[in-house]
């Protein structure tokens, strides 16, 4: 049996976050119950699906992410439901890692008890920052003290695997502004900390205020000090850097985030939601009412030996483990790259990649500029495959 | 119409550029009738879509319009339109040489320029009566009786009862072609002395071959004679003869002295016909061409690449396509070792240059790397030998060379007083002579420079421009070589020199381009995960050095519930970046760099 990861998608929110530009809405709560009806009946139509055999005799649940949005919006007992359905796709490990998603001003007691019932054990807290004057450009609906407040009512409800998502790069943010917020994150104890830098999303609200000068953001060199410092100062707490932006304490990586990484199957449900199942890769579409006028997996793409080899160097060097040199020539028949590779030896001793214990990994440093290094890895893998 | 020489009318139009004359041709032609309104696109005469778009006339074109005069007699008018810049000096000239008069065409509101004075000039040269004309007389800002007493002063040509005309809404063009039948001249050619037939054009045409622009000026042509080639020294068999309508060909039994038409013969390259070179009949040939032939040299070079190596192929097909009609283009393949496979082609000068380039990349769809261009210098090495060299690449080692020598041109520029400074300033940053200066009407003054060409092919119009808020007109034309301090300045990227880079410019003008281009460079070319050095250098001395740093950051940080196509569609578009970059030994060259150099601030 092989793993499958679940994915389900919350379109919803209370106020769309300045830097946003993804699939979700505020309001339209006249749409919450259809779109679950939809989402529910779209798990059971994978309960019986056949296009990629019987998915209950071929796979096993190891992760379940409920994302969005706001997945913590709408009613616990839905959420309940959509993952009660679920079970119906493939059975799911006893030990199965099952997120949701929260922002830390619309959790209670209650909610994250029916959660805990509903079998989700892993809470991730958008937390941002620690800084409310931060939270507020960012258009946040929290402060700092109620994301305090959620940690302390998600243990008090039974949850211990929990992450802060944090966020550096931010407008005005200063050096001073970051290490209190990684210290304040660090105090709460939480096993798992994600720590993004700020992207500029094209026509966000957010965007425009820097195009237009009204406000700046930290620049390359700034940015990547706050990285640096996000590193060291969680190493030191016990939080190792397992991808670009995710830290875990010993263990407790999150599962779902590594299948993406490695490429492992996942199934993605909801409006805007991405799957990759035996090498295909397919979405069901980002607007709201194409899906709920039942548009399914539109972009249908089966991926060639090519793509997949683009895919695993881009994917696989974002994890600190890297690449897997025997698993690699495993699935492709050949070495990653010829002996004494000059590329390779470059990049070495730039100190960009390390190859060790028959890995392949980007250094602290090949992590800051991965996308270059990806481009020279994949000119290797083009001349090998020629 | 039987043949009558005094009923022949041979002549051009000659403006300034914007003053109309290719909107003055077509209502000519639409007034005698052998354009129909419905057929009339603007500007018949320029056909190409370049030439529409840019209001400037590339090629000679030549119409034969019937035209029942107010006398009642049927006039054949034979309208030669010429090119309209510099570059086609000489094409304009032998179009010229093809007949008795010009329409010399003033803007009503602009009145004389520097273009307009050439133009005259060389009219005049060739004796020909000019026929002045007043256009854009619907204007506001018109003051044709202000241009009148101008064209009077400056040229001493009389304008009583010259024409007022808008060619734009059609006023005043019967004024122009009764004018036309009074006072140019019909030819006097005598038509039973041995052929002689000046080709004031050539083109290419799928079914007839390459075909030549001809105004008799002595004998008889008709199909099935054998012709030669005077200058070219290649005989044919004519297989067509005739006039041109505006958008065809109207065959006739055979051409005669004073006419003006064209001569098919079968003729598969166009290199086989020069312009200026003179048709005769083998079995009885002229005695002596006629004057004024001379082999048209390109003056500028440039190498063309395509930005994708696999385009080499159609690049050539194109080139070899638009050599068909264009017998100063010259190309030959070259390799860089940054460019790859291309070809070192050769111009008129700059305009002629980028229409070809804009051909190129409209016409064949192709997406272009082109070189600095550079001029022909003459090395003289210190074994005796004189070198051309058009390429800096191939200049020998400096141990090799005694001296070297520049072309010079003659500059004229028509400016407004009030940037007389400006224009001697930037002349003499150019290393121009100073000549003469002459004040003429409305405030204006005509500069007169010797200028190395090479300064004029780099950044003189833009400057000139800018200097004069494109106030002043400039007008120039080859005076011959003169030696100079000339040197090679090679660019070097992480210590590999880059071919394709490097350029011939005067000693004293190496350091300050060194700088430039080095900064240049170092905007164009994009970090990288190693830092590079850039070093501009003269023979092993380095002059100056930028260091474009390491890549700081490039990384995304997250990706939305396993949507990775954001990662994807970066990732193609980094990987179209970066193959459409040219790899200098370890350094990847975007195609812009190598245009960014050509460009001062």
């Amino acid at each position: 049996m092989k793993p499958l990861a679940l994915y389900l998608h919350v379109p919803f929110c209370a106020r769309k976050c300045a830097y946003c530009d993804f699939a979700s809405w505020p309001g339209r709560e006249g749409e919450w119950w259809r779109y679950f009806d939809a989402l529910v009946t779209e798990i059971r139509l994978w309960s019986e699906n056949t296009d990629f055999g019987l998915l209950k005799a071929r796979f096993r649940v190891r992760s379940a992410f409920i994302g969005g949005g706001t997945p913590t919006l709408v009613p616990a007992e839905w959420i309940a439901e959509a993952l009660r359905m679920c079970r119906q796709i493939a059975p799911f490990d006893a030990d199965a890692e099952i997120t949701i998603e929260g922002n830390p001003g619309t959790l209670t007691p209650g909610k994250l008890r029916a959660y805990r019932r509903a079998g989700v054990n892993r809470l991730s807290l958008g937390a941002q920052s620690f800084d409310d004057d931060l939270l507020h450009t960012l258009g946040r609906i929290h402060t700092a003290a109620q994301t305090v407040e959620a940690v302390r009512m998600a243990r008090d409800a039974g949850f211990s695997n929990i992450n802060l998502d944090l966020m550096y790069g931010l407008p005005g943010q200063t050096m001073a502004q970051w290490l209190d917020t990684l210290n304040r994150a660090v105090a709460l104890n939480v096993p798992h900390i994600s720590a993004y830098s700020l992207i500029l999303e094209p026509g966000t609200p957010l965007a425009a205020r820097v195009a237009s000068g009204e406000i700046s953001v930290p620049d390359d060199e700034a940015v990547i000090a706050m990285q640096r410092v996000a590193v060291e100062l969680l190493s030191k707490s016990d939080y190792g850097r397992y991808e670009i932006s995710n830290y875990a304490k010993p263990k407790s990586e999150s599962r779902h985030n590594l299948t993406y990484w490695y490429r492992g199957d996942y199934l993605g449900l909801g409006c805007a939601a991405h799957s990759m199942l035996d090498q295909s890769r397919f979405s069901n579409p980002d607007a709201l009412d194409a899906y709920l006028a039942g548009e399914r997996m539109t972009d249908v793409q089966r991926l060639k030996q090519w793509d997949i080899i683009e895919e695993t160097v881009m994917l696989n060097t974002r994890a600190t483990r890297g690449i897997d040199l025997a698993a690699w020539e495993r699935q492709f028949a050949r070495p990653f790259a010829p002996q004494d590779d000059k590329t390779l030896k470059r990049l070495a001793g730039a100190g960009y990649i390390e190859i060790s214990d028959g890995r392949l990994y980007l250094t602290g440093r090949g992590l800051e500029v991965q996308n270059a290094v990806v481009l020279e890895l994949l000119e290797i893998q083009e001349a090998m495959e020629r | 119409m039987n043949y009558d020489q005094s009923r022949i009318r041979n002549f051009c139009i000659i403006a300034h550029i914007d003053h109309g004359k290719s909107t003055l041709a077509d209502r000519i032609l639409e007034r005698t009738g052998v354009m129909k309104l419905r057929d009339m696109t603007d500007q018949v005469l320029d056909s190409m879509e370049l030439e529409r778009e840019r209001g400037i006339t590339i090629k000679s074109k030549a119409v034969r319009m019937p035209y029942t005069a107010k006398d009642g007699v049927e006039y054949e008018l034979n309208l030669i339109d010429t090119p309209g810049h510099v570059d086609f000096t000489y094409e304009v000239s032998r179009a010229l040489a093809a007949c008795e008069g010009a329409i010399l065409v003033v803007d009503a509101s602009q009145g004389i320029e520097a273009q307009t004075l050439a133009n005259v000039y060389m009219a005049l040269e060739h004796d020909l009566e000019i026929l002045p004309v007043i256009n854009k007389i619907d204007l506001p800002s018109a003051q044709p009786e202000v241009v009148k007493g101008e064209i009077e002063d400056e040229i001493g040509i009389d304008c009583e009862g010259c024409p007022l005309v808008s060619a734009k809404q059609g006023v005043g063009i019967d004024d122009v072609l009764e004018a036309v039948v009074e006072k140019v001249p019909a030819p006097t050619d005598d038509a039973d002395a041995p052929l002689q037939a000046l080709i004031f054009d050539s083109y290419y045409d799928n079914y007839r071959g390459a075909i030549s622009s001809v105004r008799l000026k002595a004998g008889r042509v008709k199909v099935g004679d054998r012709i030669r080639m005077m200058a070219g020294r290649c005989e044919f068999d004519v297989t067509e003869v005739g006039a041109y309508l505006p958008l065809g060909y109207s065959p006739k039994d055979e051409l005669c002295a004073g006419e003006v038409g064209y001569i098919a013969a079968s003729i598969k390259d166009i290199a086989d016909i020069h312009v200026g070179d003179t048709i005769t009949l083998a079995n009885n040939p002229a005695k002596e061409p006629l004057p004024g032939y001379k082999p048209v040299l390109p003056m500028v070079y440039c190498g063309i690449y395509p930005a994708d190596g696999a385009d080499y192929e159609t690049l050539r097909d194109a080139l070899e396509k638009l050599r068909l009609n264009d017998a100063a283009l010259s190309y030959e393949p070259e390799t860089s070792v940054a460019l790859g496979y291309g070809f070192r082609c050769g111009f008129l000068g700059l305009l002629h240059m980028e229409i070809i380039q804009q051909r190129l990349e409209r016409e064949f769809d192709l997406d272009l790397v082109t070189t600095a261009p550079s001029v022909v210098y003459k090395v003289v090495k210190t074994d005796g030998t004189t070198l051309m060299i058009d390429n800096p690449t191939n200049l020998p080692p400096v141990q090799e060379i005694d001296w070297m020598e520049e072309p010079c041109v003659d500059a004229q520029v028509i400016t407004p007083q009030e940037y007389v400074g400006a224009i001697m300033e930037l002349c003499q940053d150019k290393r121009g002579t100073f000549k003469d200066m002459k004040y003429i009407e409305g405030g204006r003054v005509l500069l007169n420079y010797d200028l190395p060409l090479n300064e004029v092919i780099y950044d003189f119009f833009d400057q000139l421009k800018s200097r004069t808020r494109g106030y002043a007109s400039f007008d120039y034309e080859l005076k011959g070589y003169v030696r100079s301090d000339l040197v090679k300045l090679d660019m070097l990227l992480n210590g590999e020199q880059c071919d394709a880079l490097s350029i011939i410019v005067h000693r004293d003008r190496a350091y300050p381009r060194g700088r430039s281009i080095a900064e240049k460079l170092k905007e164009a070319i994009p970090r990288q995960l190693f830092e590079i050095p850039i070093q501009a250098a003269i023979g092993g001395k380095v002059i100056a050095r930028e260091t474009v740093k390491a890549l700081r950051k490039d990384v995304l940080a997250k990706c939305y519930g396993g949507d990775i196509t954001r990662k994807k569609k970066l990732l193609e578009k980094q990987k179209e970046g970066k193959k459409r970059m040219r790899q200098v030994g370890s350094v990847a060259v975007p195609s812009e760099a190598f245009m960014a150099v050509l460009k001062m601030d």
